[in-house]
């Protein structure tokens, strides 16, 4: 494919610039691109947010409705997470259902909300047994040059943050900002010959298909942790890998904080 | 919800009063629009557009290989249109992936835009188009026609001119231009339209629909009407592809 | 100042002038692509500002090897169209070598288009003074529509870029450009080649361009 030509280009460039230490963009291994995160912007959505790092963009939806608990924990609210990985955002993303991409980056994305205990499932209880409030956040990638996990877990958290309960529209009550009382951030670093360099964009996704996702919570404590790809990770790494997310993590949480 | 529908059926709500729409707009006034060109970096060409509370954004990639080979063409490009909601995009949360009526509505939706591409210059390729609906309210198959139109001619596909869309609704007997959710759903009658456009002057229509009862003086009029609506449209799709470049220009005079 | 069309747009009344980038219907001229409006007395063309490289025979082209045959090589040429090598047109082919001992898969060239047949499958000849397996250097990528700029009026831009930077340069049509020298020097080429992508469409590029390689230089030189 045309596409491919420039990609595989690059992927040279890549290489040679990483074993002289350098970044093709001029970053710092450690480094972030440029992060903007802006909230609200589909009015008709309980919250959204619209998450940009670099030049990947991901929207987040959040909407609630009243449902059924699941049977086990009848007095819980329930969080489902999907990510669409929609064709508008890649030359290689097909129309269809999920694939094993878009449902991994679902799932950790969710397993961060989830284990960081951001929502207080207890308190969504509408009539125990019989009614909840089911929370559908809603990952919809827009744009991908990379590193979409980051951007994803970034928007989700931000769009909680700006969601509101509809219980007025369900007969039950004011409507009321949804508590949340975590800021779970996940970090993605790549893997490429023995370097790591966090936030990857695509020109390095390209380079190599070895990631690791670790994602804290607002004490350090480290909540999620997804190894991607067929490579084998060292120890040594492995210790390096978490003391810089939880580094970059307290850097991004302090965005989070003025949303 | 439920309490207003009870409400209209009883005819307490109305939609015109005192000869104005319940948003205030006159009978063939647009809802605000807004339109930015090129604003994905993996596209090769793409458009966010809002039209009202409509907020869509459209990728155009292509010409493109088509894989797999069967689905090849061997005299002209294969055009692809993908309209898609966002599972947020609606009141009431949507499931993801394509039901019957984001079926309908891209199958027409590409048959407007292949009328006007030049598909004989591409033989074997595909030109792809998808367009996302973050949020909906009535007449999003126009506002995505319209954003897929600019992403089409700033991917740089050859093109007889431009497609631009919008619907006219029949509301207690009298014809508005765009409707909103409420008019569409309450309203006696709702016709999307789509022109092929060409140095400022309509030539042709490339997409109609139609789905309640009107005569056919009312067909008529609400043609015109449409027309109207459409060529402002145009002028807006226009100055959205133009600003990116003059936009540049401007900084260099600094 | 050249002003930017859009398809539809009419151009002229007079069939006659009908250039590239435009399309003639009842006797009208009509823009057929986003572009530059270039008009003369005599013709009337639009210059594309986006878009995809469409092979045009006798291009010269960067590619790469994506398969090969016992006939020859597929070459990826950034383009819906793919290309193909016939193994008589490459001149490093001996009668006592391989296909894959000349040109590997993932090998980067540069080729010519000598033929294009009506289904446009795209072929290719390595037999002209341009063309080579490239081996070092360093090749980037641009819109294909923003290559002209980058040759410029009779080869002035190209020109400039190597004399002033004491580089090596070919421009593929397709958008792809090698750039062989001294790393530091083909650092600047690279960022200049960004620049003229980027205001391709604007006036007094070719002074701001030799401004910035001076102040590049420049900053070498402080070193």
């Amino acid at each position: 494919m045309s596409e491919d030509i420039v990609l595989d280009i690059r992927k040279d460039y890549v290489l040679s610039k990483l074993r002289e230490g350098e970044r093709i963009d001029g970053r710092k291994f450690n480094e972030y691109r440029p992060i903007e995160i802006r909230t609200g912007l589909i009015e008709k959505a309980e919250g959204s947010a619209l998450v940009k790092i670099g030049n990947t963009q991901v929207i987040v939806g959040i909407k609630m409705q009243p449902g059924e608990p699941f049977p086990d924990t009848p007095d819980k609210g329930v969080i489902i997470t999907n990510a669409e990985l929609v064709p508008l955002a890649s030359p290689t993303f097909e129309p269809g259902p999920p694939d094993e991409n878009s449902i991994e980056l679902a799932r950790v994305v969710d397993r961060g909300i989830r284990e960081s205990e951001a929502i207080d499932l207890n308190k969504l209880c509408i009539e125990e047994g019989k009614k909840v409030w089911l929370v559908f956040i809603d990952i919809h990638a827009i744009d991908d040059d990379g590193n979409l996990m980051d951007a994803s877990a970034l928007a989700a958290i931000s769009a909680l943050l700006n969601t509101r309960v509809p219980a007025e529209k369900f007969g039950l009550g004011d409507d009321y900002p949804l508590p949340v009382r975590d800021l779970p951030v996940a970090v993605t670093s790549l893997i490429i010959e023995d370097k790591v360099i966090v936030d990857p964009c695509k020109d390095e996704e390209n380079a190599s298909k070895n990631f690791i996702t670790i994602t804290t919570d607002s004490n350090d404590n480290i909540v999620a942790i997804q190894k991607s790809g067929s490579y084998l990770l060292t120890e040594e790494k492995f210790y390096e890998v978490i003391d810089l997310s939880i580094e970059k993590a307290r850097e991004i949480r302090k965005l989070l904080k003025e949303v | 919800m439920a309490s207003e529908d009870v409400k209209r059926l009883k005819g307490e709500i109305k939609l015109i009063v005192d000869g104005k729409r319940l948003d205030g707009r006159a009978f063939d006034e647009l809802r605000p629009i807004k339109i930015e060109a090129g604003v994905l970096k993996r596209a090769d060409g793409s458009c966010y557009l809002e039209m009202g509370k409509n907020k869509v954004v459209a990728a155009v990639y292509g010409p493109r290989e088509v894989h797999p080979r069967h689905l090849q063409d061997p005299i002209k490009a294969v055009v692809r249109y993908r309209y898609n909601m966002a599972p947020f995009s609606v009141e009431e949360r949507k499931r993801p992936g394509p039901d019957r009526r984001s079926i309908e509505i891209s199958k027409v939706s590409r048959e407007a835009l292949e009328a006007v591409i030049m598909k004989e210059l591409f033989p074997r390729c595909g030109i792809d188009v998808f367009v996302e609906v973050l949020q909906a309210d009535a007449g999003s198959r126009t506002a995505c026609l319209n954003a897929a139109s600019v992403a089409l001619v700033d991917a740089g596909v050859p093109m007889r001119g431009m497609i631009s869309s919008v619907a006219v609704a029949k509301v207690e007997g009298h014809l508005v231009l765009d409707p909103t959710k409420e008019e569409d759903f309450y309203g006696e009658a709702d016709i999307p339209f789509a022109f092929f456009i060409r140095n400022d002057k309509i030539e042709s229509i490339a997409l109609l629909q139609m789905d309640g009862r009107v005569t056919k003086s009312e067909l008529m009029e609400a043609l015109q009407m449409a027309k109207k609506g459409a060529l402002e449209i145009y002028r807006m799709q226009k100055e959205a592809i133009k600003s990116r470049y003059i936009i540049e220009e401007a900084d260099e005079n600094e | 100042m050249r002003s930017i069309v859009l398809p539809g747009e009419l151009l002229a009344t007079n069939p006659k002038v009908a250039g590239s980038g435009t399309y003639v219907e009842n006797g009208k001229v009509y823009a057929k692509v986003l572009g530059l409006l270039d008009k003369t007395d005599t013709s009337v063309r639009v210059i594309p500002l986006r878009g995809r490289y469409i092979p045009s025979i006798g291009d010269i082209v960067i590619g790469i090897v994506r398969e090969i045959t016992a006939n020859g090589w597929v070459v990826d040429i950034n383009s819906p169209y793919q290309g193909f090598l016939p193994i008589q047109e490459n001149p490093e082919m001996k009668p006592d070598k391989k296909p894959n001992e000349v040109l590997d898969i993932d090998d980067i060239i540069i080729t010519k288009i000598i033929n294009i047949d009506p289904k446009m499958k795209v072929t290719l000849t390595m037999k002209d003074k341009m063309c080579r397996a490239i081996r070092f250097g360093r090749v980037v990528a641009i819109n294909p529509a923003r290559v002209p700029r980058v040759i410029g009026k009779k080869g002035s831009m190209i020109k400039l870029l190597k004399s002033e930077l004491g580089v090596q340069i070919i421009v593929g049509k397709n958008g792809l450009i090698w750039i062989s020298g001294d790393r530091r020097k083909v650092n600047i080429a690279e960022e200049a080649i960004y620049i003229i992508e980027a205001e391709a469409h604007t006036e007094g590029l070719t002074d701001r361009i030799t401004e910035f390689i001076k102040k590049r230089k420049g900053e070498l030189n402080g070193q």
